[in-house]
């Protein structure tokens, strides 16, 4: 089995569908010759050619627009938002015309949109954000976020095999620092919670950079059993998996990297105040970035994204509750 | 008396002690003027109307003066004593009903929302301030699940010890608790023998020596020699005259009789030797059935105004051995299964013996059980609860030669069977005999076909 960096596994995964499928092509910003601003199509466009690795002008709401047309005439298109703070600007594209196509027209609209996000790296309020509640409050998107390379890349062949338009969240921070063994050739990954670490005393839920800090957190917690479920897929949630992990420690950490208000994180919240109340041994308690932009400085930046501290000091109180 | 400047100065008051009590009496202070106290250490007794209760100090510090003098009547709310405390972190506890429910409030969980951009701070300051609340006396307040799992096995919370911060009680504790009780439990070993249960369970052999009466008495009753020979006089205690002085209003108020049957408790019996209980659950199970058929039983009767109750509030008659009887009850019975009643039953005998039962715990009975049957007899007549309307005395289970008939052939032969007489007296004011010996023969119905 391969190793493969969270980054290199995206492009497999891209490169697997693209060599099985003729219908399935890449568009975005600077991905051609220039391979992409974070090198994720890098020699696609020798391997594929310019008619399936399209450069497109600066303009986000043409290429989710053009995805969509390009989707109903049959097509697979995967579209890459050189960051994910951009996709406002194709907002409407996706919000109103692609997410509201089969309920308005019967029209399956299969477009993958990619979209590197978060923070970590001084990128500022522009390029350090986690927009995946915006989707997931819109019917008739999936969201997904891996954290490993493995589902990284099986979630991303899912998502292209997908008939919905699907939001594709992809941790920019992950990129290369998170490696793994990837199965070879095509598999996908279910839309489903991974369990990252099973435990009895409290459950950490989490997803995508944070599934990382969360482990590390609870690493090693006065000797406490903590359980961590990665929720992998936001939309559809696994709220089976959520329920089942409540059962059993009745105290759950709910960590965000996005801003705290509607987070996902709020919606695992509320299901487990509505469906898992009877099992609760304690508050719900949530680590989230406090409701203000991403700030340039590095310290600040710190100070307002959930830290491995944060997250240790929240469970340690949760477990002595 | 007076205090030093850095001395701040905490009322300890008469205490609410439940929604209908107003006054109390001071019946015992532990403490004189200039002698040391620890917060919520015991500082008095006091008697009300329904319960004797200790008084917990709201500071530490030192007596500064005692208010109220032994016997003397005063409302909820009147200051008692003083305690002169140097410590000003205690200078929020002005009044110590009032201590424990901010105690309480604060320590509910949730925090108010932010909307200001430094809500990780604001966060942090807000888990700090929470660890910092003084432990919460008072009612303590469960999680969901801790609720779920006793309301399933039957458990009273009060008996358990919490291990979370301010001794919450954590799900963990209630399930070590609910295993060292399937284990035989060595908490269960630790009880003192109750009397309330049956002659035929034995009862535990402690080697513990037995806790000194709680109940408050004025004084060591002096020893005499006289003509007689020696003898011990003093005041009855204020339990005995309470009990007296209902018991008689009970006799020349109703018009009581006695109505008996006999029941055969060798499905009990069987059922029994599975559970582990004592008969008395199984009988305020079957009590509780045979009221909800019978309402006219499960009533009071206060001047000509006559009650009749949906809900079964069910009161257990314990003795606190020389101290007096009290009647705790068990609200809303009918929701409980035989496991529910068995637990609650145990809980509130324990909180009885510990003088831990507040006046709600002893409120709005419908119907009374008594048991002196554990202590031998086989017969008795007692009197009526009032203004409850009946009351069913439960009596020793004694192996009796019985005649049984095959309903098949109907040949007779003679069998050993545990019997049982339930007598019963009810006011005959509210209802006539046909009614009570419908009651008891459905009762034992109910019991003879226990499974």
């Amino acid at each position: 089995m391969p190793t493969m960096t969270y980054l290199q596994a995206i492009s497999d995964a891209m490169r697997e569908e693209m060599r099985a499928d003729e219908r399935v092509f890449v568009m975005g910003e600077d991905i051609g010759a220039f391979g992409g601003a974070f090198k994720v199509t890098d020699g696609f466009l020798d391997e594929f050619g310019a008619s399936r690795v399209m450069d497109t002008p600066l303009a986000e709401s043409g290429i989710v627009g053009t995805a969509v047309g390009a989707a109903v005439e049959g097509m697979r298109p995967i579209c890459e938002m050189q960051f994910s703070d951009f996709i406002s600007c194709g907002f409407d594209q996706l919000v109103n015309v692609a997410a509201k196509m089969y309920y308005r027209q019967g029209l399956s609209v299969n477009i993958t949109v990619r979209l590197p996000s978060g923070g970590g790296f001084s990128g500022g309020p522009y390029h350090s954000q986690n927009p995946e509640a915006w989707f997931m409050h819109s019917p008739g998107l999936k969201v997904v976020a891996p954290s490993t390379a493995q589902d990284a890349k099986g979630l991303l062949i899912k998502a292209i095999r997908d008939p919905n338009p699907v939001v594709f969240m992809e941790h920019k921070h992950l990129y290369r620092r998170v490696k793994g063994d990837v199965t070879a050739g095509s598999y996908e990954t279910p839309f489903t919670a991974r369990l990252a670490r099973e435990g009895e005393d409290l459950t950490v839920i989490a997803y995508g950079a944070m599934v990382h800090a969360a482990m590390e957190a609870t690493e090693d917690l006065g000797g406490a059993s903590v359980e961590v479920l990665d929720l992998r897929s936001l939309v559809p949630l696994d709220e089976e998996a959520i329920l089942a992990s409540v059962r059993k420690t009745s105290k759950v950490v709910i960590v965000d990297e996005a801003n705290m208000t509607c987070a996902a994180g709020a919606q695992v919240a509320a299901l487990i105040a509505e469906r898992g109340w009877e099992d609760l041994d304690g508050p719900v308690v949530r680590v989230a970035t406090p409701d203000v932009p991403i700030p340039f400085s590095p310290t600040l930046e710190q100070a307002v994204l959930p830290q491995v501290d944060d997250i240790k000091e929240a469970c340690r109180e949760l477990l002595a509750y | 008396m007076s205090s030093s400047p850095t001395e701040l100065l905490v009322d300890l008051t008469m205490p609410q002690m439940g929604v209908s009590v107003v006054e109390g009496t001071v019946a015992e202070w532990k403490k004189q003027p200039g002698d040391r106290v620890e917060r919520d250490e015991i500082i008095c007794s006091i008697s009300t109307d329904k319960i004797d209760t200790d008084v917990e100090s709201p500071a530490s510090g030192r007596v500064a003066e005692l208010l109220v003098e032994v016997g003397a009547t005063v409302e909820v709310g009147v200051v008692l004593a003083r305690i002169a405390t140097d410590d000003a972190t205690q200078n929020g506890s002005a009044s110590s009903a009032g201590t424990s429910e901010a105690a309480v409030a604060l320590d509910a969980p949730g925090d108010a929302g932010e909307l200001q951009g430094d809500t990780a701070v604001e966060h942090d300051e807000t888990a700090t301030e929470r660890t910092s609340v003084p432990p919460a006396r008072g009612p303590r307040r469960y999680s969901p699940v801790v609720m779920r799992i006793a309301g399933e096995h039957g458990v009273d919370l009060d008996q358990i010890e919490g291990s979370g911060r301010d001794g919450r009680v954590r799900k963990p504790d209630v399930v070590a608790f609910l295993e060292r009780e399937r284990q035989g439990g060595s908490q269960a070993a630790e009880e003192p023998p109750m009397h309330i249960e049956s002659p035929y369970k034995p009862e535990p052999i402690t080697p513990k020596p037995p806790k000194p009466a709680s109940a408050p008495v004025a004084a060591p009753a002096p020893v005499v020699a006289g003509p007689l020979g020696p003898t011990t006089s003093g005041p009855l205690s204020r339990m005995r005259q309470a009990i007296g002085g209902r018991m008689l209003e009970s006799l020349q108020t109703t018009a009581t009789c006695t109505t008996i049957v006999e029941c055969d408790m060798s499905a009990v019996e069987a059922a029994r030797a599975s559970s582990g209980f004592t008969y008395l659950p199984y009988v305020a199970r079957a009590t509780v059935e045979a009221l909800r058929e019978f309402p006219p039983l499960n009533a009071t009767l206060e001047g000509e105004t006559f009650t009749q109750y949906e809900s079964v509030h069910l009161g257990i008659a314990v003795s606190l051995g020389q101290g007096g009887l009290i009647v705790p009850v068990i609200h809303h019975a009918q929701d409980l299964s035989v496991e529910g009643l068995a637990g609650r039953i145990k809980g509130l005998a324990r909180k009885a013996r510990d003088n831990g039962l507040t006046p709600d715990d002893v409120r709005g009975g419908t119907f009374t059980i008594t048991n002196p049957g554990a202590f031998g007899a086989v017969l008795a007549t007692p009197v009526i609860n009032q203004p409850q309307v009946a009351i069913l005395d439960c009596e020793a289970v004694v192996k009796r030669p019985v005649v049984l008939t095959d309903e098949r052939t109907g040949a007779d032969s003679i069998a050993i069977r545990p019997m049982t007489y339930f007598c019963m007296s009810w006011d005959h004011r509210a209802l006539d005999g046909a009614l009570a010996a419908q009651f008891l023969t459905a009762l034992r119905g109910r019991l003879e076909a226990t499974t």
